[in-house]
């Protein structure tokens, strides 16, 4: 058979602006290229501006994980300038990051990943009496009920017959790889509309502490929500009752919809458990710190590295030995592309080599994205939440490795399928769970922390920028939902002198390096990876969902 | 030159020469001036403290209208000096000589050459020489023009401002444009803002140079812009008789 | 939310009869029109004309395209309130086109945006997230190998209105803060040749895009605007003038540092600085998130996200004024202008006993009498003055 060339332009269901090129050759995808095409200069953008002011700027490179580069910012300023936040202000921080991972993570399994494997069309085949058995054998969820489903079938065959699809026009229905039963199909179309209620009361924890969401506001220095039981205009009682009611909502939605449902068609997709590893080098930076953000034993998911698969041993991560390539990126460096550069020296100058609009290809060139391709040491690393549970569990966390096993047991497979497309959508139903759990604990370590007197939520020591050195540098971690992110600020003379972020989807989406070495996407598109029907990508669409794109976030 | 029309009053004299006293400055203009004067100064007042609120009036709100109070004298203020505009735009053409547009603007070469010596005899430059006008001389013609200029532009921005609370409202109506050609609201206020200094740093020297003319010029204290005229020794010859 | 099947409404069918399928009774379709015209600002006697209009309604055709942007818009829009009716104004719309939602990849999504288009000719509406880069080209946004500007221009011809949603689309936001290096700008510097309603805000509140299409979808048309193009219903008053810590301002109590004992009795923020008052939003009165709060009730200065330029103009975003030209007015501006001022004050005082010194020196050469003046000649003769 000759070999099919493929674009996949635009690539649907994730955040920005995505472009996946490949080859296939009897049914299998023989190579691979993953092309962010949207640019929009943000690092240029924040120099010269007032630090306290960059977590917006930031925030606003992505509005879907919109708290993680807020924090990641507040967090490298307090670094640069020397700030430890009040507890109470890292507890809400905690909040806020843990239900942006659970919104974050629900919306992506329902609305972006699931028609991936749910062939909507072939929910109206399904009996909602068996469908509410199915439901019930795995879940107490209250709606999984036979009339609950009938209706939902109902509304499903006017649509259809309607003829105005909508977002499900033109979708790979009746794809031969799409293998779940009828009543699965309809199981999951009923939780893909009940999640879209769900997702937006739930996020409302961001309201009140940061005022709204999406972009909720962040401070540096702590949290700008003051802490006072007796006002109608702050956080009080009946501000924390409502939060901790969400919590549970969450909690509950997690526990009874989201997993059991993530489990119950997985169990139709073993065979994903041995497709599209890709990089077996994983990192986490570590996330939730439960103490000081300098404290990196009480960090919730643990920091790490794993190499080449190997979870006998976790490495130290160390932010020094982080650097950017641009080789196959439209980018220039001032000592030539061959160089990388760690982020305290990094540039971002823009340099579109490409082919002039409108184009047909971009594989065989030697640069064909607007991603720089991040290397730990030289190595493509994968980040995520797969990253994150293989070194809790390597490094033995007491809720992880319960939870890998059990899921493990539940689908008969080894760990080895854990390196998968089906491992990552896995994990990220895990620390999903796992989360929506924590939450509890910092949420209770709160109130305690208020009924005992401690109300403070800011720290303004170095405020004010007289207090500043002429010039200083920070680095601010943090481990968002699509995983590892680092941003690297420069300051002097009160402003901010470079700016970089280095995000999970830079990581995960960078083009070829130097020495040829392909990105984690591209990695796992070409890791025995079927494409049955070219016209019809519906495999590509599984891998790169299982890493959950975000664009915007990636080339910033 | 024009006769005295102004109650003769006790003045403090050159012993020796011919004196006269000359009416320069008509009542609507004295008045206009020391309207505008004191509404400028509370609105400098006022406007910094809007601009930036040092006193903070604690306890329980209902019973306070500190930044209220300031900003409706702000606003009262503000209204005085328009009015005084209008005198004095109605004056720039009913008024005297010394008094309409003409004698605002510098526009002769020998202006411009006597605003030099007038310069220079403020840094005390051969003085003697300095050119002598009855009215403004090149010196104040620019200073009090700017000065206009900028109170032109405080007015503007300032009920460009004003005009933002009431959006189906008047001013917004008329000055909604102001916004867009400074490049956003914020830059209207920061204009506003940066503004006042101007008369932070006009008024002492104002006041001062007045003050010392009057002592130097006539031995007085009592300003022309009271009394309304100047006294003059008959044979001096004025730069703009 | 756009949930085309949460209470699909099929083709051919009319809004009222779709209601009457489901269930919903004349009267409870009139109170949610009713509640429509509170949001939009109408008057009570509107309600039972956008009733009809609502009920005899088919599912117009809706193409949804995103440039360069940061997603948080449609994450907005992804919010909007009322669970049950509100799926309903939502279920008004056969969204066609939708890169977040859509099925579909590659050659089949673009199919359907064409499909959308053709089908629709003149009558879909068109609404827009993203900026459109016109640097180099247009190289910083391609999608399917074609630029933000080509897909906007061909999207815009068959559209019957166009509806730019948050900063991004309206003028550019974040990506076109000072210096802009992509050159991005909003859709109405691309489409000029039909209105361009700006949903503004980074982002907005997404029921303010819902009202905003049921208006279009009942009245035919677009709501009124200001001179920015944003619906007077929604950006019609400032926020300073509707907010709930206004009191405090008018009193004179502020927050003046964050987290003081002010900022515990929820103050007023114009202190640590608040843009409230140059900001014109809906944020106090909708909030955010099904009413839950707004960054001022939950204790932040508004930052100004629903005007053109904020970044650069709302700039230092905890200061009073904006940073024009790197100057840092608050720090440098104001001591510049009092030293200079506190200067004039001493070089006058200076100059004066200069002065002093100078006449010292003259009056010995020229005497001075006091005495009453007429309005002619001075007298010639020496009074018994003082002197
Ligand atoms: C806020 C304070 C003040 C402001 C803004 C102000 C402004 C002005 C302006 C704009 C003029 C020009 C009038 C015209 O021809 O249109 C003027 C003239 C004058 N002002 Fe003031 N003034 C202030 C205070 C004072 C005070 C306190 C004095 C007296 C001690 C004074 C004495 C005079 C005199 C004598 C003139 C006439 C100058 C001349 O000889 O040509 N001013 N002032
Ligand atoms: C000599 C003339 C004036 C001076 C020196 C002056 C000064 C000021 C200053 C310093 C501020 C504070 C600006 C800030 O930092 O935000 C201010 C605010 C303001 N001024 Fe003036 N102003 C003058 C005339 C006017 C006029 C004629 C108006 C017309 C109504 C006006 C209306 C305002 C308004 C509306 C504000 C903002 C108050 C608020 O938003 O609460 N000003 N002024
Ligand atoms: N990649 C990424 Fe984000 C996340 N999670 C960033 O830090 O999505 Ni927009
Ligand atoms: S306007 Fe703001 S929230 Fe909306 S897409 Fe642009 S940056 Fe994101
Ligand atoms: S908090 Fe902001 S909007 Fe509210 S009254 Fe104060 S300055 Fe105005
Ligand atoms: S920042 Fe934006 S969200 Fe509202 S309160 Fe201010 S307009
Ligand atoms: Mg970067």
């Amino acid at each position: 058979m000759a070999v099919t060339k493929i674009v996949v332009d635009p690539i649907t269901r994730i955040e920005g602006h995505l472009r996946i090129e490949a080859q296939a050759e009897n049914g299998r995808i023989s190579d691979a290229w993953a092309s962010s095409t949207q640019f929009r200069g943000i690092e240029i953008i924040m120099e010269g501006r007032d630090p306290r002011d960059a977590w917006a700027f930031t925030q606003r490179i992505c509005g879907v994980c919109t708290v993680v580069h807020a924090v990641a910012s507040c967090r490298a300023v307090e670094d640069a300038l020397d700030i430890t936040i009040p507890p109470n202000a890292n507890l809400i921080r905690n909040l806020v990051h843990g239900m942006q991972f659970i919104q974050d993570h629900v919306i992506h399994f329902y609305h972006l990943h699931a028609l991936d494997w749910v062939d909507v069309v072939s929910a109206l085949e399904a009996d909602p009496a068996a469908t509410a058995r199915v439901a019930r054998s795995i879940s107490p969820w209250p709606n999984n009920s036979e009339t609950h489903f009938a209706d939902v079938k109902e509304r499903l065959r006017t649509f259809v017959a309607g003829g105005q699809l909508g977002i499900f026009t033109n979708g790979y229905w009746g794809h031969p790889a799409y293998k779940l039963p009828p009543e699965v199909n309809l199981l999951a179309v009923a939780h893909y509309l009940e999640a879209l209620d769900w997702q937006r009361d739930v996020i409302r924890l961001h309201t009140i502490f940061g005022g709204k969401n999406p972009h909720p506001n962040f401070l540096v220095g702590g949290m700008a929500c003051a802490i006072n039981l007796d006002d109608t205009g702050t956080i009080n009682a009946e501000s924390l009752v409502d939060i901790q009611a969400m919590i549970k909502r969450a909690q509950a939605f997690v526990e009874q919809v989201y997993w059991p449902d993530l489990l119950a068609i997985a169990g139709y997709y073993k065979e994903w458990g041995a497709i599209g590893g890709g990089v077996a080098n994983h990192l986490a930076v570590g996330e939730f710190p439960e103490g000081d953000v300098g404290d990196l034993d009480k960090l919730y998911f643990p920091r790490g590295i794993i190499l080449d698969g190997d979870l006998t041993t976790v490495h130290p991560y160390d932010h020094e030995k982080v650097k950017e390539y641009i080789t196959s990126s439209w980018y220039e460096y001032g000592d030539g592309d061959a160089a990388g550069l760690h982020p305290y020296e990094g540039e971002t100058k823009p340099k579109y080599t490409g082919p002039p609009p409108p184009f047909d290809y971009l594989q065989g060139l030697d640069k064909y994205s607007w991603m720089k391709a991040p290397r730990y040491e030289g190595r493509p690393m994968q980040v995520g939440p797969l990253s994150r549970m293989l070194v809790a569990f390597a490094s033995g966390h007491p809720d992880v490795v319960p939870m890998v096993n059990e899921v493990l047991g539940r689908l008969q497979v080894g760990p080895g399928a854990l390196f998968s497309t089906l491992g990552r959508t896995a994990a990220r139903g895990m620390e999903t769970v796992l989360l929506a759990r924590r939450m509890n604990t910092w949420f209770d370590q709160l109130v305690g922390r208020i009924r005992s007197g401690d109300t403070s939520t800011f720290n303004g020591d170095h405020w004010e920028p007289s207090s500043w050195p002429a010039t200083a540098q920070g680095y601010g971690y943090l481990d968002a939902p699509r995983g590892a992110l680092g941003h690297w600020v420069q300051i002097r003379d009160g402003k901010i002198s470079r700016y970089q972020c280095v995000v999970p989807s830079t990581w995960n989406c960078s083009p070829r390096d130097g020495e040829g070495q392909m990105g984690p996407y591209e990695a796992a598109l070409v890791d025995n990876h079927p494409l049955v029907r070219p016209e019809q990508p519906l495999e590509i669409l599984r891998t790169i969902h299982s890493f959950d794109p975000c664009m915007a976030c990636g080339v910033h | 030159m024009t006769g005295a029309t102004v109650e003769p009053r006790t003045e403090r004299l050159p012993r020796e020469g011919q004196y006269q006293w000359v009416g320069i400055w008509g009542l609507p203009l004295r008045m206009m001036h020391w309207v505008a004067a004191l509404s400028i100064v509370v609105l400098a007042v006022t406007g910094l403290y809007i601009g930036k609120p040092y006193f903070i009036a604690g306890g329980d709100t209902a019973s306070h209208f500190l930044m209220g109070w300031f900003r409706m004298i702000h606003f009262v203020a503000a209204g005085l000096l328009v009015v005084t505009a209008i005198v004095r735009i109605y004056w720039l053409f009913a008024g005297n000589r010394y008094e309409r547009w003409r004698a605002l603007v510098p526009v002769r070469p020998k202006d411009f050459r006597n605003m030099l010596r007038r310069l220079r005899s403020y840094v005390m430059i051969r003085p003697e020489d300095e050119p002598k006008y009855l009215g403004h001389n090149p010196m104040q013609q620019f200073s009090y023009t700017s000065l206009y200029v900028v109170a032109f532009v405080q007015v503007l921005t300032g009920f460009a401002l004003y005009g933002q609370s009431n959006p189906g409202g008047i001013f917004y109506g008329m000055l909604n444009w102001v916004g867009p050609l400074f490049g956003g609201m914020p830059v209207v206020r920061f204009v506003h803002h940066i503004f006042t200094w101007v008369f932070a740093i006009f008024i002492p020297i104002h006041v001062y140079l007045s003050v010392r003319a009057d002592i130097l010029e006539h031995g007085s204290v009592i300003s022309s812009m009271i009394s309304g005229g100047r006294i003059v020794a008959v044979d001096d010859e004025f730069e703009d008789e | 939310m756009f949930s085309p099947a949460s209470y699909p409404w099929a083709e051919g069918v009319s809004l009222g009869e779709h209601l009457e399928q489901r269930g919903i009774s004349r009267r409870e379709f009139l109170d949610f029109c009713g509640g429509l015209c509170v949001v939009l600002g109408l008057s009570r006697s509107a309600v039972e004309g956008m009733a009809t209009a609502l009920q005899a309604m088919k599912r117009p055709s809706v193409v949804w395209i995103q440039l360069q942007e940061c997603t948080g818009c449609v994450e907005s829009v992804i919010r909007t309130a009322e669970p049950t009716i509100g799926n309903l104004v939502l279920d008004l719309i056969s969204l066609d086109y939708s890169h977040t939602l859509m099925a579909a990849s590659g050659h089949a999504a673009e199919e359907a945006l064409h499909a959308a288009m053709q089908e629709n000719a003149g009558e879909y509406l068109l609404i827009v997230t993203g900026s459109v880069p016109l640097n180099d080209d247009g190289v910083y946004l391609t999608i399917a190998g074609r630029t933000a500007k080509t897909i906007l221009e061909e999207a815009a011809v068959g559209a019957k209105a166009v509806i730019a949603v948050g900063a991004c689309a309206h003028w550019g936001s974040v990506q076109a803060a000072r210096p802009n290096p992509t050159g991005a700008v909003g859709v109405a510097e691309i489409i000029k040749d039909k209105p361009v309603l700006n949903i503004a805000g980074c982002p907005p509140i997404g029921d303010v895009v819902t009202a905003t299409v049921a208006h279009y979808l009942t009245f035919g048309r677009l709501p009124a605007t200001d001179g920015d193009g944003r619906p007077l219903f929604a950006y019609g008053a400032r926020i300073h003038d509707q907010c709930p810590r206004r009191a405090n301002f008018d009193a004179g109590q502020f927050v003046e540092e964050f987290d003081d004992e002010n900022a515990r009795k929820a103050w007023c923020l114009y202190h640590v600085g608040c843009k409230g008052p140059a900001t014109f939003s809906p944020c106090p009165i909708f909030q955010w998130n099904d009413g839950t709060d707004w960054p001022i009730g939950a204790g932040h200065p508004c930052l100004g996200c629903t005007e053109r330029n904020f970044w650069d103009t709302m700039t230092p975003f905890y200061g009073r004024l904006p940073d024009v030209g790197g100057f840092g007015v608050e720090r440098n501006a104001d001591l510049i202008g009092a030293a200079l001022a506190a200067g004039a004050t001493a070089g006058v005082a200076a100059h004066a006993i200069a002065t002093g010194v100078h006449q010292a020196r003259r009056k010995r050469e020229l005497p001075v009498v006091e005495r009453p003046v007429g309005g002619g000649t001075a007298p010639n003769s020496p009074s018994s003055g003082k002197e």
